[in-house]
């Protein structure tokens, strides 16, 4: 990061969502046309042309959110018609790092913001044994240590793979105040678990669901991301 | 020179072919019609074309309410009397009318029951007589071209014999004649017009021409010919069509009638002098008020009512790019893209919802929100507004985007339509009431080309309150106060707002980038023209071309 770069600890985009949360969570305006989003990706009997189209819309709106948070520099500009402009230029490089599967439908989301951005994959999953979420596969941007990170994944419910992932990432070499993980919805449990071990650590999501079932299945929820949007 | 809308003036008439027992062409020339050569009229042929022909000029004052109805003009006379030919003639004699529509009686044949058709493929239907035509149609479609809305107006097939299901939009003619035999007959229609018209032959040249006619052109014999005439057209002429004249104004000889057409046309000339006269009073001393104000009286925020993104990092870091002259084309399109999304999303807050239940994939049943509008569309502004369809795209799948072009013109600054192109939704005046339009144009300066677009979209029965105008920039020192206080419903939605409304000279800048004069202005010679300030320059220019 260049020095003299300052990161903007507040977004005036963002809401927090509750007294009850962790300070590091930020939610996207909940406004009427965010709930009709959400309507259309959580009815089961959206079509998955529907449900591509309107969760990317989501996703984009997650994603400019979180870039809200990166640092920006004072820049002054001439523009066309010969005046001085002061603006502010973009500081410092990211990257994406998707958590396999269902993260990887936030990339197209993600490029559609951040052109030709870097993306890195993680596969985790649980270990039949153990029960805890296992890294299965990485393959991370080589200078990982030097961006910021945008985590990707659609579902916040127990954030056990989110925290595995967040470890993985933070073994690369990058602090933990330089990942922002977004996500489409949250469950409170989840939420709290996550924000407790990193608590320096942003999180933005779409909407916080009023929590999980027997099957960790985040209620009222969309299902499983993935399988409808890539299989249903 | 006159210049026909595209897309929505057809070419001479309503009606494109003839029935077999009414209404002869009496001059069977191919299209008399006084289109004009150049320039290239279609969006095609567009092509780093400036153009210098007329376009319709503002028809509403300063308070958005139309100055004037159009003028309607109605022709009556016999079958084969000339009745076409005249109403051509004048609309060449006018010369520099912007926009002219000549309708047709016979589009509004009645829709004919299977026997009524049967009878009319064995010649024994009487076209001729007044209940054969749909007159409470036909005066209806005319208020509405009066009153300066759309019409949809009924395609009759003669081949058939009967009404099809497809309609032919209009929109926008200053001039509307109305032509056919019963065009006097009828009480009803007599009340719209304007100026009445009777054209006036011999029967025997009427009977003439139209044996010419149907023999030459539709190969029938002399024998059926006359039996129908006998049978309907005459009984109809005397008893219906000639009665009619005594209702005219004038009375026209069938032929050799120059002198009658030049009389004619130095009328309606006048009458629309007149009234473009008290318009241009009105708006001029409007315009020159309310741009130069200057700085000393910008309305405040509060005062435009407007709804502008949240100024967060990544807008102002946009923004920075855009601004900048230096940025590439490259970064221009993809931060414009981007932008256009942000401020499109945004928009999207206006539309009404309702509440719906649903089940999630995991069985629970839940009660969210959905859209409340029957229809959405887009209209983007010409050229500008372009770079906002993407993000509208982006936003509403499938979404049907129209468009107007609007330019304004060199001398008097004034905006001047050029193009109507409107989604199905809007062009039927019962959708239009439901549907909710996102006007699209890069920024606001004068506020001209949007004054002119809002007025479209409520001529057509949009209401005012269900426009969404999208824009990048709103310059505070321009039109925006007028605008608003125009049409207080109207939302406006925009990434910015620039203080600055500056008047510069233009010098044949073409594709110059150097000024951001955005209202559409003609720039093929040296004029003033508007920028805003400090601006993006030429959003269009930077998008499309440079």
């Amino acid at each position: 990061m260049a020095s003299g770069a300052q990161l903007s600890s507040t977004s005036v985009n963002a809401t927090k969502a509750s007294p009850t949360l962790p300070a590091s969570v930020y939610t996207l305006p909940q406004t009427t046309q965010l709930e009709a989003l959400y309507t259309i990706i959580r009815d089961k009997d959206t079509s998955r042309g529907d449900f591509i189209f309107y969760s990317d819309r989501i996703i984009r709106l997650l994603v400019e959110e979180g870039l809200n948070h990166l640092p920006v520099v004072p820049k002054t500009v001439e523009t066309p018609t010969g005046v001085q402009y002061d603006g502010v230029g973009f500081e410092g490089k990211i990257c994406g790092v998707s958590i396999l599967r269902a993260g990887e439908a936030m990339e197209q989301g993600l490029r559609e913001v951040c052109r030709s951005v870097r993306i890195g994959k993680i596969l985790i999953q649980r270990d039949e044994e153990t029960t805890l979420p296992k890294l299965f596969y990485s393959k991370l941007p080589q200078d990982i240590a030097k961006r910021y990170v945008l985590l990707l994944d659609p579902m916040l419910a127990t954030g056990g793979s989110a925290m595995k992932a967040v470890e993985v990432i933070m073994d690369h070499g990058v602090p933990e105040d330089r990942i922002i993980f977004i996500n489409l919805i949250s469950a409170p449990e989840g939420l709290k678990n996550f924000c407790t071990r990193y608590p320096a650590l942003k999180v933005i999501t779409g909407w916080i669901d009023e929590g999980l079932n027997d099957r960790a299945y985040i209620i009222p929820g969309l299902g499983d991301f993935g399988e409808r949007r890539y299989c249903s | 020179m006159s210049v026909y809308l595209d897309a929505q003036i057809p070419e001479h008439s309503v009606a494109s072919t003839q029935p077999p027992s009414v209404e002869p062409t009496p001059l069977p020339t191919p299209s008399p019609s006084p289109r004009p050569d150049s320039p290239q009229w279609t969006t095609k042929a567009l092509t780093n074309t400036i153009l210098k022909s007329h376009g319709r000029p503002p028809w509403y004052g300063e308070d958005g309410h139309a100055i004037s109805q159009a003028f309607v003009i109605g022709i009556a006379g016999g079958s084969s009397s000339g009745k076409t030919h005249v109403a051509r003639q004048i609309v060449r004699a006018l010369g520099s009318i912007p926009t002219v529509v000549i309708m047709s009686q016979d589009s509004f044949y009645k829709r004919h029951s299977p026997e009524e058709i049967a009878q009319a493929f064995a010649c024994r239907f009487d076209f001729d007589h007044p209940d054969s035509i749909d007159m409470d149609l036909f005066a209806a479609c005319l208020a509405d071209l009066k009153n300066l809305q759309q019409t949809n107006v009924p395609v009759y097939s003669f081949k058939e014999h009967q009404r099809l299901e497809e309609t032919k939009y209009l929109y926008g003619a200053t001039i509307i004649i109305a032509e056919g035999i019963m065009a006097l007959h009828e009480p009803s229609l007599r009340e719209l017009y304007d100026l009445k018209i009777f054209v006036q032959a011999d029967s025997d040249l009427m009977l003439a021409r139209r044996i010419t006619r149907d023999v030459l052109e539709r190969g029938r014999s002399v024998e059926g010919i006359l039996e129908q005439y006998l049978r309907y057209v005459k009984p109809s002429y005397d008893n219906f069509v000639a009665p009619s004249s005594r209702h005219a104004d004038i009375i026209v000889p069938g032929k050799d009638n120059s002198v009658a057409i030049e009389l004619i046309s130095t009328h309606i000339r006048r009458q629309l002098e007149q009234r473009s006269r008290q318009f241009r009073r009105k708006m001029a001393a409007n315009l020159k008020r309310s741009l130069s104000q200057g700085p000393a009286r910008k309305p405040s925020l509060e005062e435009l009512d407007i709804t502008i993104l949240d100024q967060t990092p990544q807008l102002k870091g946009i923004y920075t790019v855009l601004r900048d002259r230096t940025a590439s084309r490259q970064d221009f399109i993809f931060f414009v893209d981007r932008l256009a999304t942000l401020v499109i999303e945004k928009a999207m807050e206006k539309l009404p919802y309702v509440d719906k239940k649903i089940v999630t994939p995991v069985g629970v049943e839940t009660t969210g929100k959905v859209l409340g509008a029957e229809s959405v569309c887009g209209v983007s502004i010409l050229r500008s507004g372009g770079p906002l369809e993407q993000g509208l795209q982006r936003v509403i799948n499938d979404v049907a985007i129209g468009s107007l072009l609007v330019q304004s013109d060199s001398k008097t600054g004034e905006p001047a339509l050029f193009l109507v192109r409107l989604p199905v939704c809007v062009r039927e005046r019962h959708r239009a009431v439901n549907t909710w339009v996102f006007l699209l144009d890069a920024q606001i300066g004068t506020g001209a080309a949007a004054f002119m677009a809002i007025r479209v979209l409520l001529d057509h029965g949009v209401r005012a309150s269900h426009i969404i105008f999208v824009t990048f920039l709103v310059a505070r020192g321009g039109g925006i106060a007028h605008l608003r206080q125009t049409f207080p419903e109207v939302r406006i939605v925009t990434g910015a707002v620039d203080d600055g409304l500056r008047e510069v000279w233009l010098e044949n800048q073409l594709h110059d980038t150097s000024y951001g004069a955005d209202d559409g202005f003609d720039r093929s010679e040296q004029h003033k023209a508007w920028v805003v300030e400090p601006g993006m320059g030429q959003i269009g220019d930077r998008y499309y071309l440079d």
